[in-house]
């Protein structure tokens, strides 16, 4: 039982061929198999969104996502947003911002924003409150992520 | 995680087929519920048949009514323009799902098959008398979906079918909806009283056509609110009406003390957020 499978995906423009147990979520495929560390691991039932990940353009959360699930799919982690030595400019409004404390919700905050602007790039504030629910930040730091996302508009803008 | 096979059939005949020829199977939708019963090993499956691989069972269908696929996700119903337009309360009780994340993921058939009293699509599709498809080794078999859901975590599914598609009747569409959800935050929880409301009335007499009423997480299964429907039906809804159908909802229901409320601060809510809720569609003109 649990015979291994063959996947083929594509992390950050990256292609994988991959062999994965049934049971491995997507997260720890990410982060244990494939070193995606910026990818976190918070509370492993789909409540805290540090493991957000982008799959096809929509946000998951990867700990309640297995890796056969996704087979063919693209997937974008924080280690894909920047280019060479320039931030994007989500991660730049975020630190200009003063949106990171501790840091460990930062990658799940920056890539829900990420879709929420792909998606809708001037959001009202409640559009982002609606959007980032799912995303907790233990450093109490939602003002300032607040300001990042709104920063985040006017520099992509 | 404890080991088990994957299987993604192409088709539904081929699902059904690896229902019965699987030892221990489970049926895999969007996950979100079933990866934490597989991480917490209050299912232990030797072998998970994953429904993503099944075209087309994703789709939202518009034909005298909408059809959901079975796979059709949470977020999905949530930004449909078609449903949006037609019958926004279901979008809007949609939103109230956990976050976009599991909205991405969470399927309206898993939501609906995991049989959570709670369960935010059950809610408010049971108010709109859906009638749910279920795929057999035998053809398909409609049912409403009222008779659907039998006890906590359990529906009428028998171990060799499979939920297809929930059908919404067109009639719906000339109804005023609500869905209310009472508990402390408004993401990543489920409620702690769940309403749901579609109510057909004439905006001047004020007289109730039709109503129908259901209730979630106050009773083993989402519930219809079966008298106090029948109290405004054909009556005229003033205060006093509102009022005796609210505690009449309230006497149906039959709810549990657990760490989210007692049971009767869930009977209080139910009274006043059965009044409040009719009256916030008598007062809207939306819908």
């Amino acid at each position: 039982m649990g015979r291994k499978h063959q996947i083929q995906i594509t992390v950050n423009e990256e292609e994988y061929d991959l062999l994965v147990h049934p049971n491995r979520t997507l997260l720890d495929l990410l982060r244990y198999d494939l070193g995606f560390t910026g990818t976190k691991e918070g509370c492993d039932e789909g409540d805290c969104g540090a493991c957000t990940v982008i799959v096809n353009g929509k946000v998951m959360t990867s700990c309640l996502v297995l890796a056969v699930e996704v087979d063919g799919a693209a997937i974008t982690t924080i280690e894909g947003l920047h280019q060479g030595d320039e931030l994007h400019p989500i991660q730049q409004a975020f630190v200009d911002s003063g949106a990171v404390q501790c840091g460990f919700c930062t990658p799940g905050m920056i890539l829900t924003t990420k879709a929420l602007l792909d998606e809708m790039p001037d959001p009202s504030e409640e559009d982002i409150k609606h959007y980032l629910a799912g995303n907790l930040c233990r450093c109490t730091g939602y003002t300032k992520i607040l300001d990042a996302v709104n920063s985040a508009v006017q520099l992509l803008k | 995680m404890k080991r088990f096979d994957y299987i993604r059939p192409g088709n539904m005949d081929d699902a059904i087929a690896a229902l019965q020829a699987t030892e221990e199977p489970c049926v895999l939708a969007g996950g979100t519920d079933l990866l934490i019963g597989l991480k917490t090993r209050t299912v232990k499956p030797q072998c998970l048949i994953d429904l993503k691989g099944i075209p087309d069972l994703d789709a939202i269908q518009y034909d005298n009514g909408f059809k959901l696929g079975a796979l059709t996700t949470v977020r999905d119903i949530e930004v449909s323009p078609l449903i949006r337009e037609k019958i926004p309360v279901l979008s809007e009780a949609a939103a109230t799902l956990g976050s976009i994340q599991i909205r991405n993921r969470a399927t309206v058939g898993g939501n609906l098959c995991h049989g959570s009293p709670a369960a935010d699509m059950a809610a408010i599709l049971l108010a709109m008398n859906s009638k749910v498809e279920i795929a057999t080794g035998n053809g398909a078999r409609t049912i409403e979906l009222d008779q659907f859901f039998s006890a906590p975590n359990q529906t009428a599914l028998k171990p060799n079918e499979v939920l297809s598609q929930i059908i919404i009747p067109e009639e719906i569409e000339r109804f005023k909806g609500i869905y209310l959800k009472h508990g402390p935050r408004k993401a990543m929880d489920i409620g702690i009283v769940n309403i749901a409301i579609v109510l057909d009335a004439d905006a001047g007499s004020g007289l109730c056509n039709q109503i129908m009423i259901a209730l979630g997480a106050v009773a083993p299964r989402p519930i219809r609110a079966r008298k106090a429907e029948a109290l405004l039906n054909g009556a005229k809804l003033n205060p006093e009406a509102i009022q005796k159908a609210a505690g009449a909802a309230a006497d149906e229901a039959t709810p549990i003390t657990d760490f989210r409320a007692s049971a009767g601060y869930r009977k209080d809510l139910v009274i006043n957020l059965v009044a409040r809720g009719i009256d916030q569609i008598l007062k809207s003109n939306c819908t």
